[in-house]
């Protein structure tokens, strides 16, 4: 084989491996604007999980490529600054802290139940989607759960305006923001949080009479929200 | 009967190509467009007030591409009638949550509740917008056919055939008013073409660009609309 032939070979086979590496994505840390709310005045903690601050999401389209989208900080980014804008007093608390030794109204478990996407390709459209499921579940401050509100995020973005990468970022971006919009609308409604404020509650109301005494009631207390995207604007 | 190469079957190639090729130019202008307002009230801007405008949610199956918003956005600004536009983005940040894909108002009875929320009525004064324009629809495939096929050897390559598509074009602009929470009026383009590829050796397009037609269409009445403040 003579060296010429040899080199366009050799290139042939690196273009072929590299056309099915498939593409890997990485998510600058997302920031959302500055809310325009009014704060809920409410001293509340967070711990986050393990994957809020390394998330990687991989898959292979079936007979295409691989897809390997790396969240990174991301989901820890949006949910502290989310919280922080939503409440009066908000505080992520590291793994080992007992919130029970905190004074606080309320305690939050945010997670990521799942991460979906599709590409051109399976779609048949030009679009990249990008389905997240998020899970809040929320304490008062006897540890006792109140909520446990499941929210489903989409983003959407077309190839042609930003190219195949950028696109699919795009849309985990708008998926963010999504769950973002959602929670500032819903999360009060959905879990009935703002009636943790220790300035709202009473002597002669305690703040939780029926949970000690009656395991039943609590299932009521519980919030397993769905969601409407046409009840969800609230305007 | 195999025609040897020569410059006069050249040159008749070339004059069989021209004829074509303007035959085609020709079929391919007909571009069908009607562009159409309908008003709701009395409109009209002041110094200072500028649009802005949105596409109209994904939540609610609208796919209306960016670079038409982009367009329409380029073309309103533009000339000597050119208004004020804000870019959406900007806009939608500003107002974050209320303007995102989920949460945007559907329709006008909306505005009241919207204007409610803390810091609204002030960000939108900041921006300085009066009207948000919402855009709705986009460019379809309606119909195709034809054929090519193309051929590469030693001695060069070429295509022969002869493949033809239309596609419509169908936007809408609604015009709300900020200042008047109020619906101002609409304005649609609907626009069809048929564009050609023809090819004798070297194919030849003849593109019917249905939506930059409707784009041009759109801002030039979307400008006249609210510049207007007749009330018919």
């Amino acid at each position: 084989m003579s060296p010429k032939l040899r080199i366009f070979a050799l290139a042939l086979i690196g273009a072929t491996l590299v056309a099915c590496g498939g593409s890997q994505i990485k998510l600058a840390d997302p920031t959302i604007p500055e809310p325009l709310i009014d704060k809920l005045p409410l001293s509340v903690a967070a711990r986050y999980p393990e994957n809020f601050s390394h998330f990687v999401h991989e898959e292979v389209v079936i007979g295409k490529e691989k897809w390997s989208i790396d969240l990174g900080r991301a989901n820890e980014i949006l949910f502290t600054q989310l919280f922080s804008s939503m409440f009066t007093d908000y505080r992520v608390i590291p793994p080992g802290t007992d919130p029970q030794d905190l004074a606080i109204d309320a305690y939050i478990e945010p997670s990521i139940d799942a991460f979906e996407f599709s590409v051109p390709s399976q779609s048949q459209t030009e679009e990249f989607a990008v389905w997240i499921r998020y899970r809040i579940k929320i304490f008062d401050d006897e540890g006792n759960q109140i909520a446990n509100w499941p929210i489903s995020a989409y983003g959407k973005s077309l190839t042609t305006t930003f190219g195949s990468d950028a696109a699919l970022r795009r849309a985990a971006v708008l998926a963010m923001r999504d769950a973002a919009a959602l929670v500032i609308l819903q999360m009060d409604k959905a879990t009935g949080i703002s009636k943790l404020s220790a300035a709202t509650l009473t002597p002669d109301v305690p703040a939780r009479p029926a949970a000690t005494e009656n395991p039943t009631d609590e299932k009521v207390m519980q919030t397993i929200a769905t969601e409407e995207p046409s009840d969800d604007s609230g305007i | 009967m195999i025609r040897e190469y020569d410059s006069d079957y050249g040159d008749a190639l070339f004059r069989r190509a021209l004829i074509s090729v303007i035959s085609a130019a020709v079929l391919g202008g007909c571009v069908t467009s009607r562009v159409e307002g309908v008003r709701e009230a009395t409109t009209g801007i002041e110094e200072g007030e500028g649009v802005v405008i949105m596409a109209k949610s994904y939540h609610l199956g609208n796919e209306t591409e960016a670079k038409f918003i982009a367009c329409v956005g380029d073309a309103v600004g533009r000339g000597s009638t050119g208004l004020r536009v804000v870019p959406n983005n900007e806009f939608v940040d500003a107002l974050f949550p209320w303007f995102e894909p989920r949460t945007a108002p559907a329709e006008t009875k909306g505005l009241p509740d919207l204007m409610q929320r803390p810091g609204v009525p002030e960000k939108i004064a900041e921006k300085g917008v009066r009207y948000v324009i919402w855009l709705d629809g986009d460019t379809d495939k309606v119909a195709g056919g034809g054929s090519m096929s193309c051929a590469a050897g030693p001695g060069g390559g070429g295509c022969f055939g002869f493949a033809w598509w239309q596609n419509d074009s169908k936007y809408q602009a609604s015009v709300w008013d900020l200042s008047g929470l109020e619906d101002a009026g609409s304005v649609s383009a609907d626009v069809s073409g048929t564009s050609f590829l023809p090819a004798i050796v070297v194919p030849i397009p003849l593109i019917a660009r249905t939506q930059a037609r409707a784009c041009k269409g759109l801002a030039d009445q979307l400008k006249l609309f609210i510049i207007s403040d007749e009330n018919t």
